[in-house]
């Protein structure tokens, strides 16, 4: 089968050859875009290649330049129906891609080839918008090589050059340009946006500002690594491992979002944090969030031995307990800090600001309210304190008819409606979220200051090269009550449902694609280790490549010898290193202009040499002439250099080539020869010399 | 002179600075590199991808962004490696008429590495037209390139200034050398076409001493054959006997030479009996005829045969 098609490609004429070869490139340059474009234009860009694959096969005419425009009208006419806009980034890349495939309708001489290839550069690096994974770089170096590949061809118009040959001169260029690239890479100051925050480019979303019921649906099945964490001491239980997100106090009926104080800053609730217990040192490398905060393990306090720092940044810890910064996290940050796993936190005593924590919005949620009220009059509860309650209502939870799911189906948002009434009496399904806003609206209801924390809990089970995997399924949300004396305990009401989900840090496993399912119920433990190598290797580049910021330029400085680097070193390094390369070219160039090759430098000498006895002889004399002319000058003066003149005539003309160690011996032999003679012997004697 | 326009006077004042050689070796001090337009574009390109990379936060969009930059920097070093070290050699141009392209044969030699992609054109493509030679150079090899000329006039022509240029392998720099050859193309007069016939053999003043050596004609001795003797000179039995090209001493089949004379041509003005005389020069050759030039102050004894109609051409093509 391969055999038939490469007999027919090298059947086809070059320049047919050559297009089929570009159209291959181009294909495999735009398919990963394939996934997340609209289907037209995936359609478009398949037919408009196949269709120049026909036309060059045929060795057919191409389309009129009006068909060609009419296409993109066509097409920019689509972009503009499906995303409102021509602007956008989906919208560029779909123009993108259509524009390079309808390209191609044009290429009629390979210098026209050039903008294709541009275009194709550019092309790749929209990729990175949507993924920078490992299998995604190999790809997209995969389609580098193609294009460069395919300029060269290009530049190659002479006969039918294979296409192997041209691939490794691209190949070569892009592996001499390594020491270049890696400079660039490692030196080049990592800046911020220079414009607009890319909004766009958050490819996920982990936790937000606010809680919507049904929004955390979608999160507990992502699979993406949200953090990763490794412990510089003694590792601790998975349902020791709550990482805190932003703390939500208010609601509004449906949504939970941060609370705005209607209280002075004095009558606040502080953080107060109290220590017990032994310290534990992490180190963590986040994920980009497009958030302002990091989910740092509960509680890492703000002191100077215990908080995390980030070259640059501000971070402060809340008055909630968590940790905020001072601009998102748009790319991976790696930070190093120590947390108390037992800790006391919030006032001890009853301060004005808590009042806000026991805030209910008016006319919502009737029932539930009610059914608090009938809790409260329990006898045995009458005055009990928030510990009591908060066992009572999870008592309820746990034997109340509720049940864990991930696709508990939506709660009515409109406005009117009683999710958490909804969800209390009626439905009874949920996650995470929705038992921790019903309790915490439940003790709200009960006059117990409550609030919602979001963060992450729980981990993989296995470490991967020594880091604990966090992802975005582990997302979570729990409850916070305030007790008089203690201050904010956690109370997580999923655990009295699902206490898996807690003490095991497992979420429920979302169903897998086939293949992979396949792999699992065959060979389960064959399925985990190869997904273990394979994170690994993952880690391994995010942390190498992708984790590569400013902390890490800074870190490299600090380990070449400058004391405290900033960007302006990193700048400086650069330039200086690119100077020095340049210098060392140009000195080479200077040495290489000078170097002669060893035949014309012999011939050289020689001339001198002859010229200083007297012998006039030319630079383009031939030795055998030289010889002749020796004799009719020197007479048998000469007989020895004329010989060994006609030696080297000998030597040079015939096979093999004499080597440059001949030359030199021989160069030797002829200066001693000549040393033998008395200068000038015979001047004016020479009949080769003109008059001047 | 004084009128050159500043360019023009650049490249004369820089072409009058290089040799006159048939041989051009290129190092470094002959061989020039600059980026082409589609170079500017790619560093433009660089450019854009830089502020994507830095606007997007793209660790991979940066490495992307480098590599291609290195790889670029290193398509500079190729395409100049691509012409260094080549030696150039312009074999001797062979004469021709003027107005018919002369063709000019460049021997490329590579010493080291393949070579792709080089270009060989005339520097001054306003003058002798815009044909690029492609060709390849093997590595430790050579290879051949052909480009032509129109010689206006008759006489010696100096071979055009020529540029070897080379893109390979990006196209973002363009690498060239400038050559001027030392050596000269003769153009023999343009023939007058159409040319009135041949005029009478034996009509002529010099006819005498021709006619006492064709009466021993028949006795004469043979010799060895020599390029330009015509199949009917050749002594055909003796070939057969001896197994050795002879022809016959004599100028053969033509019973009477023919004299074509400078001031008995039937034309006036110097161009003119030139072309008559080239055209003539050719009919006596294909018809086989001997004939001899009379010039004023210069004489070419009649022969025939080719080494005779080239040096009558050339005698034509240098006439003052």
């Amino acid at each position: 089968m391969i055999g038939l098609l490469r007999e027919r490609l090298s059947h086809l004429p070059r320049d047919a050859r050559d297009t089929l070869f570009q159209l291959l490139v181009i294909g495999w340059t735009v398919a990963p875009h394939v996934l997340h474009l609209p289907a037209w234009c995936g359609a478009m860009t398949a037919l408009l290649l196949a269709w120049r694959a026909r036309l060059a096969i045929a060795a057919a005419p191409l389309p009129s330049r009006w068909l060609v425009s009419a296409l993109l009208v066509l097409a920019g006419g689509l972009t503009l129906w499906g995303e409102q806009t021509l602007l956008g980034k989906e919208a560029g890349i779909t123009l993108l891609v259509v524009l390079m495939s309808l390209k191609t309708l044009e290429l009629r001489a390979r210098r026209d080839a050039l903008v294709v290839f541009f275009l194709g550069f550019f092309l790749v690096l929209t990729h990175f918008l949507y993924s920078q994974s490992l299998l995604t770089g190999l790809w997209l170096l995969g389609a580098v090589w193609g294009l460069l590949t395919a300029l060269v061809l290009a530049h190659m118009p002479v006969g039918r050059p294979p296409l192997r040959r041209a691939g490794a001169v691209a190949a070569r260029a892009a592996l001499l340009g390594l020491p270049v690239m890696a400079a660039l890479f490692l030196l080049f100051p990592r800046i911020g946006p220079l414009w607009g925050l890319p909004q766009d480019a958050a490819g996920r979303t982990g936790l937000s500002g606010s809680l919507r019921l049904g929004g955390v649906a979608s999160i507990a099945e992502d699979d993406s690594v949200a953090l990763r964490v490794r412990f510089f001491g003694p590792q601790p239980r998975p349902d020791q491992l709550y990482f805190r997100g932003p703390v939500l106090s208010h609601f509004d009926g449906r949504e939970w979002t941060r609370l705005v104080p209607n209280f002075p800053v004095q009558q606040r609730p502080r953080l107060n944090l109290q220590l017990q217990g032994d310290p534990l040192r992490y180190e963590m490398t986040v994920e980009p969030s497009q958030l302002p905060l990091l989910p740092l393990l509960e509680m890492t306090p703000d002191r100077p031995d215990s908080a995390p720092r980030i070259e640059g940044w501000l971070l402060t810890l809340r008055s909630d307990g968590q940790w905020q910064t001072d601009r998102p996290l748009i790319e991976r940050q790696r930070v190093e800090a120590t947390a108390w796993l037992q800790h006391q936190h919030g006032p001890s005593a009853d301060v004005l600001g808590l009042r806000d924590l026991v805030d209910l919005p008016p006319n919502a949620n009737p029932r539930t309210l009610q059914w608090a009220a009938q809790l409260r009059a329990r006898p045995d509860l009458a005055a009990a304190d928030a510990r009591t309650l908060a066992n009572a209502v999870l008592m309820h939870i746990r034997t109340g008819g509720f049940f864990y799911t991930l696709e508990p189906g939506t709660y009515s948002t409109a406005p009117g409606s009683h999710a958490i009434d909804e969800f209390w009496f009626d439905r009874k399904l949920g996650f995470c979220e929705h038992f921790a806003s019903a309790f915490v609206v439940v003790m709200r209801a009960l006059d117990v200051p409550a609030r919602i924390v979001t963060g992450y809990q729980g981990a993989d089970d296995r470490l991967q090269d020594g880091y604990l995997v966090v992802r975005q399924r582990n997302a979570h949300a729990w409850a916070e009550i305030w007790q008089p004396g203690v201050g904010w305990v956690r109370v997580d009401p999923t655990a009295a449902v699902a206490p898996d989900r807690v003490q095991r840090g497992r979420s429920l496993v979302p169903p897998q694609g086939l293949v992979a399912g396949t792999v699992t119920s065959l060979n389960p433990a064959l399925a985990a280790e190869l997904r273990a190598a394979w994170e690994t290797l993952n880690n391994r580049w995010n942390q190498g490549v992708l984790n590569y910021s400013r902390t890490q330029q800074l870190d490299l400085l600090r380990q070449m010898g400058f004391s405290a680097p900033d960007w302006q070193d990193l700048a400086t390094t650069l330039i200086l290193l690119l100077c020095s390369a340049a210098l060392a070219g140009a000195a080479w160039a200077w040495w290489d202009r000078r170097r002669l090759d060893p035949w014309q430098r012999l011939q050289t000498r020689v001339m001198q040499r002859l010229q200083a006895l007297g012998v006039a002889v030319q630079p383009h004399h031939a030795p055998r002439e030289r010889a002749a002319r020796i004799r009719a000058v020197l007479g048998p003066a000469g007989q020895g250099l004329a010989d060994r003149l006609e030696q080297l005539d000998r030597l040079r003309y015939g096979s093999p080539q004499p080597s440059a160690l001949q030359l030199r011996q021989w160069g030797r032999q002829f200066a001693a020869e000549a040393r033998s003679l008395p200068r000038q012997a015979r001047p004016g004697a020479d009949p080769g010399r003109r008059p001047a | 002179m004084g009128r050159l326009s500043p360019q023009a006077w650049f490249r004369q004042w820089w072409q009058s600075r290089l040799p006159l050689t048939d041989t051009w070796v290129l190092g470094q001090r002959n061989v020039y590199i600059l980026p082409t337009k589609a170079g500017f574009t790619f560093a433009a390109t660089l450019v854009v991808m830089l502020l994507a990379s830095i606007n997007y936060q793209l660790n991979l969009g940066y490495a992307l962004t480098f590599l291609l930059a290195g790889a670029g920097i290193v398509s500079m070093h190729i395409t100049h490696g691509n012409l260094r070290g080549l030696t150039l050699h312009l074999r001797p141009p062979h004469a021709g008429f003027a107005g018919d392209p002369a063709a000019l044969e460049v021997v490329l030699t590579s010493p080291s590495h393949e070579r792709h992609g080089l270009a060989l054109r005339f520097e001054d493509r306003a003058a002798f037209g815009h044909s690029f030679a492609w060709c390849d150079a093997p590595a430790g090899g050579q290879a051949i390139a052909h480009l032509s000329f129109v010689p206006p006039h008759r006489g010696w022509h100096a071979a055009p200034v020529l540029v070897l240029e080379t893109m390979f392998p990006f196209g973002l720099f363009r690498a060239w050398t400038v050559w001027r050859p030392a050596a000269r193309a003769l153009a023999w007069p343009r023939p007058e076409s159409p040319a009135p016939p041949l005029p009478q053999a034996g009509s002529t003043p010099g006819d005498e001493r021709h006619s006492l050596r064709t009466a021993g004609s028949e006795l004469d001795g043979v010799r060895p054959w020599r390029r330009g003797d015509t199949m009917r000179q050749v002594v055909w039995k003796k070939v057969a006997r001896s197994g050795e090209l002879v022809s016959r001493e004599t100028t053969g089949t033509a019973s009477r030479a023919l004299w074509l004379d400078w001031a008995e041509l039937g034309v006036s003005g110097t161009e003119a009996r030139l072309a008559r005389l080239a055209a003539w020069v050719l009919m006596a050759d294909r018809a086989g005829l001997d004939c001899g030039l009379r010039l004023p102050g210069h004489d070419l004894p009649p022969h025939q045969g080719e080494a005779h109609r080239r040096a009558a051409l050339d005698l034509l093509a240098l006439w003052r």
